[in-house]
């Protein structure tokens, strides 16, 4: 338990304040809503959950690799430094699912959940959030992992989240690409497609960090100056 | 500005320039986004070489490809910006610098402009590589006055301002989340539809130009029939949506530029402070 609340401080403040503040701004845009209308509203607040906690979780993960100072002694430990990371990274996400958890089960118990037509229920409804917060948080620990740079590794995973939220229409306009849409719920194209791209974002994610366990392995990289 | 202190800002401009011009990521980043954008289609990056798609117009087509990479690129333009004042902390060679009689504003503006300038060169290369492709292309040769004319008042003052902010604020919180808070704050004060929620979208705060575009290039949407800047009816935050002229629209470059003043002012008074 000690390692693991070492682990939860390791990774960083950003990892354990972005998703409380990215549910907060969330939240406080849905109900500054000028014109209330239920749906708009339903909607924001679970654009919340599907695109603020994913972002935090996302850049949080972009930041693992590229911490430690004298990554050196990381590497000489008995555990293996790619396990600490994944470690970091499990932190990382769990924090942001339990921050989103939360705030579905409030949404579910003041019936918000339920405004917003396209909710898939309140359990399967969970992968609302869940499928693209480890969809992001898997492209951004491996882009850490290959640019070994947070600030790059970030600007990739923004860059990412902001290109499918200004090009939603034509992102969606091919299967491989409705499929791997993160925000299927909330500016899903296709409903019927939900299903499918939750599962893909997920099987996605885990090939994603399989991908990156490997290229980790190769610890001769992770030494180095300062990381470009 | 003394002789010493324009020295001082030449020498930390000219070294954060090759320092940052060197840098992998500052040209990864553009490059994999320009791929993210060529991958997703229904972009100008495409469909400025398709006769069936593109504006009829060449001022339409270079400037609304203006706003299409302004928008995106600056997203990894202020992220990577984001560790630029803080490693000097982090590498611990602030103090070192204190030491020398080289004034920390005038090293800082230097940073601010070398730093700025070098993350930009990647993006302004694809803009004006794009335009004077389509130039060529389309036999529009003054499409490239009207991309130096929009680099000129939308997307130099609009990188003006992120870069002063994404230098200064993660003095105060660290980078990472700062480019989360960022990149939310460029999606709701720039594309969010203003009576959907209070934002600062169509008003004199719009890095992405909205008065620039709509009242100096006469530029309203790619298809022609959209307002960028100006009153919504309904709208919370009408009071900084004057009607778009000319003058509102010089009045919102410069309110972009006294803003990045006072945050580079603000982060130079939070480093002092701390020295």
């Amino acid at each position: 338990m000690t390692l693991w609340w070492y682990e939860a401080r390791r990774a960083g403040w950003a990892a354990l304040l972005g998703p409380p503040i990215a549910v907060t701004l969330g939240v406080s845009a849905a109900f500054a809503n000028p014109q209330p209308g239920d749906t708009t509203t339903a909607r924001i607040l679970l654009g919340a959950l599907e695109m603020a906690v994913p972002l935090a979780a996302g850049v949080g993960c972009a930041s693992l690799v590229g911490r430690d100072p004298a990554v050196e002694l990381q590497l000489a430990a008995p555990t293996p430094y790619r396990v600490t990371l994944l470690r970091r990274m499990a932190v990382t996400l769990a924090w942001a699912a339990m921050v989103a958890g939360l705030t579905a089960a409030v949404l579910i118990a003041t019936g918000w959940w339920a405004r917003w037509p396209a909710n898939h229920g309140p359990f399967a409804g969970q992968l609302t959030w869940a499928a693209p917060t480890v969809g992001l948080g898997a492209v951004g620990f491996a882009a850490g992992a290959v640019f070994r740079s947070p600030a790059a590794a970030g600007a990739l995973v923004t860059t990412l989240w902001t290109i499918q939220q200004f090009f939603a229409e034509p992102a969606q306009q091919h299967l491989p690409g409705r499929l791997l849409y993160l925000f299927a719920t909330t500016r899903g194209a296709v409903p019927g497609d939900w299903t499918g791209n939750r599962l893909a974002l997920l099987g996605t994610a885990a090939t994603l960090v399989a991908l990156t366990l490997v290229l980790l392995a190769r610890s001769e990289r992770l030494i180095g100056e300062e990381e470009e | 500005m003394t002789g010493q202190t324009a020295s001082t800002l030449g020498a930390s401009l000219r070294y954060e320039f090759r320092m940052q011009f060197r840098k992998r990521s500052v040209w990864i980043v553009p490059a994999l986004t320009v791929a993210l954008f060529l991958l997703i289609g229904g972009s100008l990056l495409r469909d400025l070489f398709d006769p069936g798609e593109r504006p009829a117009e060449a001022r339409s087509a270079v400037v609304g490809l203006a706003v299409q990479v302004h928008a995106l690129l600056s997203i990894g333009y202020g992220c990577l910006l984001a560790d630029r004042l803080i490693r000097d902390d982090g590498l611990r060679v602030a103090p070192i610098l204190d030491a020398t009689p080289a004034r920390p504003g005038a090293r800082l503006a230097g940073k601010y402009l070398g730093a700025g300038a070098a993350t930009a060169v990647p993006i302004l290369a694809v803009y004006f590589g794009l335009a004077a492709a389509y130039a060529v292309h389309t036999g529009a040769p003054h499409a490239l006055g009207w991309a130096l004319a929009t680099c000129a008042v939308v997307i130099v003052p609009g990188l003006l301002f992120v870069a002063a902010f994404a230098l200064t604020v993660p003095l105060i919180m660290p980078a990472p989340l700062f480019r989360v808070i960022f990149v939310g704050y460029w999606l709701w004060g720039n594309v969010v539809a203003p009576d959907m929620m209070p934002t600062l979208a169509r008003t004199l705060i719009h890095p992405l130009g909205g008065y620039p575009l709509d009242a100096l290039l006469d530029f309203h949407g790619i298809d022609g029939d959209d307002t960028l800047a100006g009153p919504v009816p309904g709208a919370t935050l009408n009071v900084l949506r004057p009607d778009p002229t000319p003058a509102t629209a010089w009045l919102s470059i410069a309110v972009l530029l006294v803003l990045a003043a006072a945050a580079l002012a603000g982060g130079h008074a939070v480093r002092a402070r701390r020295a």
